[in-house]
């Protein structure tokens, strides 16, 4: 069922099949020219066969099911037969056309055309003859069955039959044509439709003629149908039966025709409409079919006329074409036919040549052959004919042009096959470049043979296995020789090679024989006269395609000239290298475009042999020249290179070793006659020492110039008068000028420093000194101040001293300037600072003196004192730790003279010191002194008496020291007055006593105690004091050569006198 | 030799005295540790050790009653002064300020080691009471906020009735509030307890008598 299915046609097509199929039907209804019979021509029948001989079989249920509606539907319009019946008679008809269609397709193979002959009479026997006995027999048989018009099975039959045949006839070819030409176009020309036009509208005419009774007979219409079957042939009949049988039937329904009759003859007259039909139709597809078959025929014919006329126009183009001259002669020799190619050869036709009276070949040969191959050819064409051998000869023919031209001529003969000689076919192929070539190169040989002899070298060949192949004349006559007198290569190196070289010239040749190498040697051969002489042979194999080796050929120069200039050369080379080796220097040589051509032995000893990716100098000074020196040399290398000029380099350069040293490379171009540069010559000289000596130098004079200049020293040299040469940058710095700005001026350079620099208080004793050492030569020395660049005025001490020569004259004056100015300011700020302290002391309280000297005395005692402890500690400890104890005790003895030496500071304090006094008169000391106590005085509420005498002599003092003297006797006397009820007043006077100036302090108090003991050190009736003052004081006046000592005053208190000598004596 | 359970700080800018005097105290087995100014003292990372300070009082950047004065906040150890010259006015002051001794160079070697283990002796007293009291402290800490409440009113002396109404809680409640509170400051007994609220400064804030309300 699925594969029915899947076969489905078309529903279009099982509609209009369906449709086709009723209009059958219902065209069957109007035919049914018998009445009651219910049989007539039945078109569906061809519809049915035709559709199904088209149709694949498995489609063929669905046609047999669209046809069943048909036939039931036409049945149900027109037939009315019972349904049993109609399904019965359609079964039959579905099976006429199954049958019908399987036989002509079983036969005729798809798909059916129906063009030929046997296609028409298979489908009209099988399709139209048998399938109807099938249907008519099922028909006949319902019709018999049922009683349907009273029909008889026997009656029916034959009507039946024919009825069903005719509408295979008439319908079927239709139909095919319609259903093959459904979507395919009409591809009649114009006279065609107008013929068919024509045919058309005549057998209209003849059809109504002879069908309405005006003609005698029906048939009158088969020339017009067979002219239509003929003409168009199967499509033209299957139109033409249509319209015939539409025409007819419709003559016959009317009544108008032949057919037409009355009831007694009707049976007659259907059987004569349907066989007329019939025949009709037959008769008209078997013409169509022959008509078609003619017609194919006579294509097929043109086609294969055409065919082979191209053959043999295709091989008469080749006979023509191949680049060969081809010619056809008789049995006789005589030629009847040229190609294309012989006849432009020649430049004319065969026809052209024809000489009356004579033999053609003969004629054809004298005028196209060259005469010198004339005869010959003729002869071998005639021996060829005579004895019917084929001949091939080469020979000059004559080209229209004129020119002979070689061709390569053969012939063969054409034998039947009895072997009689039917015609000779002879070609011939232009060769004349190859003869060409061969001649030339026929002439080249000689010429190189000659070449080989005249040329003034030996020259052989040999065999690969080294038999000698040939020599050339040349060297038979050097060496007096003939062929014969060697064969191969031992018996020449016997012979002919110099004893010396013999055995290696043997071994070389075999070697190269065996390798294939190529052979090169200098050696000595031994010439004619005996001598030998110096010759450079050298072999080379020749080789073919797969490289065997073919030949050897050897060609032996004589350089014996050469090689004697050479050796001369070589040895005088030897001894300028030898001369170069000797010399103590290096020496390279290079192209003008730097490439290295030549180093010395020397050279390489020193340095090595260049690596051998160095070539040139570029390379070789990236090598060896000191990174840091390469720079400068290369540019100056590439200098002297580009310009041509000489040029000198100082550079490292490293050695052997490794290691660098200096060396002076000096630079000169060879020329040549133009002046073009032929050769650089570069000689190097180790200079390492002399650099090293230098450098040293160098760096010493370095190092003393920046010893000098860096000295914290301004240093300056001046010349044996005294004039300056040379100034440190210190002294430079200090001035701020340089010493050249003093040139050009009126002044000296020595008065134009001093007068500008040295302070004008010192500026004339320098210049005495100056002048007294230049002229003495004894070395100066002062310190005085001078003018720094910013106009401050710095002390210096110069000293200056002479350098001398041998002989003792001064070269040159050494000044060194000291900058003192912090020593001398030191020393004034230290003279200041003791003034400040003695200031300070001046105000103090001796008390307050005592306390601070308490404590710088307390420090180290009480360091002693715990010290003391531990040490004591220490050795008591068990064990006794003497290490500690040691150290504790070192530190005891460090810290009591840590303590002396306080004292002694405190001493020193008090020291006198001669330079400090300055003379002056006593007056204005006591005058400050009483007002630096006033202030205390006036809250001690103490009345301060001054009788001072007006004029005292100046004496030497040290103003603070007595200061400090008066300012501690005042306090005292007004500290021993605190407790004294009572008007208090400090006496003070001072007078000159003869050579002395007296000063006396009286106070109020109650007087002094112990008046002996109060100028002891430590002594003290004060609850703070120390016991000092006095005891300073003391020695202070003392040092200045004055006593000072104490009375008791009047009516009570005390009074301190000191006096001080008034010619100042010398300290104690 | 030297005990490492306490230390002695010398600052004298003197170097000869701190070389003296350490070797002094080391003879007696004691650590010094010598400063040349007040400065270097200061800055100085100390040993958390009971300590003396021997001080000198002129200094070359501070004085050296300056630096008592300075350090007198924090747990500085006693001083020991010692001068080159004494006065009695630096001396009272020194001692007001609760120096323990006041040395005039040159000092004898009793005087100065009893005046040291003195002060030993003082900060290793000073320290114990110090932890101590932070003991207490921590406890007081671990106290809950009620415990806390409930801690005065008993060293009041409250009864257990009325510290419980004053705090509006059970009688039953107060109790275990005031069991927790005497086994958390380890108190042996209710005077133990009042003991620590008194080093505490807890205040008594509640009288017993009723009627003092």
């Amino acid at each position: 069922m699925t594969s029915a299915w899947s076969y489905r046609p078309q529903l279009l097509h099982l509609g209009l099949f369906f449709a086709a199929y009723v209009l059958g039907c219902g065209f069957a209804q109007a035919l049914a020219i018998v009445p009651g019979t219910g049989i007539s021509i039945w078109p569906p029948s061809g519809l049915f066969i035709a559709t199904l001989i088209l149709a694949p079989k498995q489609s063929w249920p669905w046609w047999v099911l669209v046809g069943c509606l048909g036939e039931l539907f036409g049945n149900a319009l027109w037939f009315h037969s019972p349904l049993p019946a109609a399904v019965l008679i359609y079964a039959g008809n579905a099976l006429e056309a199954m049958v019908g269609a399987w036989l002509v397709n079983r036969t005729l193979g798809r798909p059916v055309r129906l063009e030929t002959l046997r296609e028409v009479l298979v489908f009209v026997v099988l399709g139209a003859g048998a399938a109807p006995v099938v249907s008519a027999t099922v028909g006949s048989a319902t019709l018999a069955w049922f009683g349907i018009f009273s029909q008889t099975f026997l009656g029916a039959w034959p009507l039946w039959w024919i009825g069903d045949a005719t509408g295979v006839l008439i319908v079927a070819p239709l139909a095919l044509v319609v259903i093959q030409n459904w979507k395919r176009k009409a591809e009649l020309s114009a006279a065609r439709w107008i013929e068919a036009c024509a045919v058309g509208l005549i057998l209209l005419g003849v059809a109504a003629l002879s069908l309405g009774g005006y003609l005698p007979f029906a048939y009158i219409i088969m020339p017009p149908l067979l002219w239509a079957a003929v003409r168009f042939e199967f499509k033209g009949a299957a139109v033409t039966l249509a319209l015939l049988a539409l025409i007819t039937a419709i003559f016959t329904i009317s009544g108008a025709s032949q057919f037409a009759g009355n009831a007694e003859n009707q049976r007659h007259n259907q059987i004569m409409l349907q066989l007329f039909l019939a025949i009709s139709a037959f008769s008209a597809l078997v013409v169509a079919a022959i008509s078609r078959q003619h017609q194919l025929a006579l294509l097929t014919l043109s086609q294969s006329v055409e065919a082979l006329r191209d053959r043999e126009r295709e091989l008469s183009q080749i006979v023509n074409m191949v680049p060969v001259h081809i010619r056809r002669l008789t049995p006789e020799g005589e030629p009847t036919f040229f190609n294309k190619r012989l006849v432009d050869f020649f430049g004319f036709d065969l026809q052209q040549l024809n000489r009356p009276g004579t033999s053609q070949l003969a004629a054809n040969i004298e005028t196209l052959v060259h005469p010198d191959d004339a005869p010959s050819l003729l002869q071998a064409v005639r021996h060829a004919v005579a004895t019917g051998e084929p001949y091939s000869m080469k020979y000059r023919m004559r080209r229209a042009d004129g020119v002979y031209r070689w061709v390569d001529g053969r012939a063969e003969p054409l034998r039947d096959e009895g072997g009689k000689i039917l015609q000779w076919y002879a070609i011939s192929i232009d060769i004349d470049d190859e003869v060409r070539a061969q001649e030339a190169l026929r002439d080249r040989e000689r010429e190189l043979s000659q070449l080989v002899d005249a040329l003034p070298v030996h020259i052989w060949s040999w065999t690969p296995a080294g038999k000698l192949a040939y020599v050339n004349k040349r060297s038979l006559e050097d060496l007096g020789l003939s062929k014969a007198n060697f064969e191969d290569t031992v018996r020449v190196a016997q012979k002919l090679v110099h004893p010396e070289d013999a055995p290696e010239v043997l071994r070389a040749s075999a070697n190269c024989l065996k390798t294939g190498d190529a052979f090169m040697m200098r050696y000595r051969r031994r010439w004619k006269d005996g001598n030998y002489r110096w010759i450079e042979a050298r072999a080379q194999p020749l080789r073919d395609q797969d490289g065997a080796i073919v030949h050897w050929y050897q060609v032996s120069i004589d350089i014996d000239d050469q090689v004697q200039a050479e050796e001369a050369l070589k040895s005088s080379k030897r001894q300028l290298e030898q001369m170069i080796d000797a010399m103590p220097f290096n020496i390279l040589s290079f192209t003008a475009s730097g490439k290295m051509t030549y180093t010395s032995k020397r050279y390489l000893e020193d340095v090595g042999s260049p690596t051998a990716d160095i070539k040139d100098f570029d390379a070789l000074a990236r090598d060896v020249a000191h990174p840091d020196d390469f720079p400068t040399m290369f540019q100056r290398a590439s200098d002297g290179f580009a310009t041509g000029q000489p040029f000198v380099n100082r550079f490292r350069r490293r050695n052997k070793q490794g290691v660098y040293r200096w060396i002076e490379a000096r630079a000169q171009p060879l020329r040549d006659a133009d002046g073009t540069i032929v050769q650089w010559y570069i000689a190097s000289i180790d200079i390492e020492d002399e650099m090293r000596a230098q450098a040293a130098l160098r760096e010493r004079e370095r190092f003393l110039w920046q010893l000098v200049e860096t000295l914290p020293a301004m240093i300056d040299c001046a010349a044996p008068n005294g004039e300056p040469v040379y100034r440190s940058q210190q002294l430079r710095e200090f001035l701020g000028y340089e010493l050249e700005e003093l040139d050009g001026k009126p002044k000296s350079r020595l008065n134009g420093t001093l007068d500008a620099g040295v302070h004008p208080d010192d500026v004339a004793g320098v210049k005495e000194q100056y002048a007294h050492c230049l002229t003495t030569g004894e070395p100066y020395l002062r310190k005085h101040r001078l003018r720094r660049f910013d106009g401050e005025y710095i002390w210096v001490e110069t000293r200056a001293a002479p350098m001398r020569k041998d002989d003792g004259t001064i070269v040159q004056w050494n000044v060194i300037c000291l900058d003192i100015d912090g020593e001398v300011r030191m020393q004034e700020e230290l003279r200041l600072a003791q003034e400040r302290l003695a200031r300070a002391s001046q105000a103090a309280s001796l008390a307050e003196l005592s306390a601070s000297i308490a404590h710088e005395v307390n420090q180290p005692l009480a360091a002693i004192v715990a010290n003391s402890h531990a040490c004591y500690r220490w050795l008591s400890a068990e064990p006794v730790n003497v290490a500690r104890a040691k150290i504790t005790t070192e530190r005891v003895i460090r810290d009591a003279n840590s303590a002396a030496e306080v004292v002694g500071r405190i001493r020193a304090l008090f020291k006198q010191s001669v330079e400090n006094r300055t003379s002056l008169s006593l007056s204005g000391v006591i005058a400050e002194a009483c007002n630096l106590v006033a202030g205390e005085a006036l809250r001690r509420r103490i009345r301060i008496d001054s009788d001072v005498e007006g004029r005292l002599p100046p004496i030497a003092i040290d103003r603070i020291q007595i200061q400090q003297v008066l300012v501690n006797v005042m306090r005292n006397g007004m500290e021993a007055m605190e407790a004294v009820a009572g008007e208090k007043s400090l006496t003070v006077r001072a007078h000159c006593v003869g050579s002395e100036v007296q000063t006396e302090i009286g106070d109020r108090g109650n007087g002094i105690e112990f008046p002996d003991q109060i100028f002891e050190p430590f002594f003290t009736t004060k609850e703070n004091g120390m016991g000092m003052g006095l005891a300073i004081c003391r020695s202070i006046v003392e040092a200045h050569g004055g006593r000072l000592w104490a009375e008791k005053n009047e009516p009570h208190g005390a009074r301190f006198i000191f006096t001080l000598p008034i010619v100042g004596k010398a300290a104690p | 030799m030297t005990t490492d359970d306490h230390v002695v700080f010398i600052v004298d800018d003197d170097e000869r005295i701190r070389e003296a005097l350490g070797e002094l105290l080391e003879t007696h087995g004691m650590r010094a540790i010598a400063f040349g100014s007040a400065g270097d003292y200061v800055d100085a990372e100390k040993p958390d050790l009971p300590a003396c300070l021997i001080l000198d009082v002129e200094l070359p950047d501070i004085n050296g009653l300056e630096l008592q004065r300075q350090i007198a906040e924090g747990d500085r150890p006693p001083i020991v002064f010692i001068t080159g010259h004494g006065d009695i006015p630096s001396s009272v002051r020194a001692i007001k300020h609760g120096a323990v001794d006041f040395l005039t160079k040159p000092f004898s070697d009793a005087d100065l080691i009893g005046a040291v283990h003195t002060a030993i002796y003082e900060d290793r007293k000073k320290r114990s009471e110090r932890a101590e009291l932070s003991l207490l402290r921590q406890r007081y800490l671990e106290l809950t906020p009620r415990e806390r409440d409930v801690l005065p009113l008993v060293v009041s002396g409250l009864l257990n009735k009325q510290a419980a109404s004053e705090l509006g809680i059970s009688e039953v409640t107060l109790q275990i509030h005031r069991r927790n509170v005497m086994q958390k400051m380890a108190a042996a007994s209710l005077a133990d307890l009042v003991r620590i609220a008194e080093r505490l400064g807890i205040p008594i804030t509640h009288s017993r008598r009723v009627g003092g309300n």
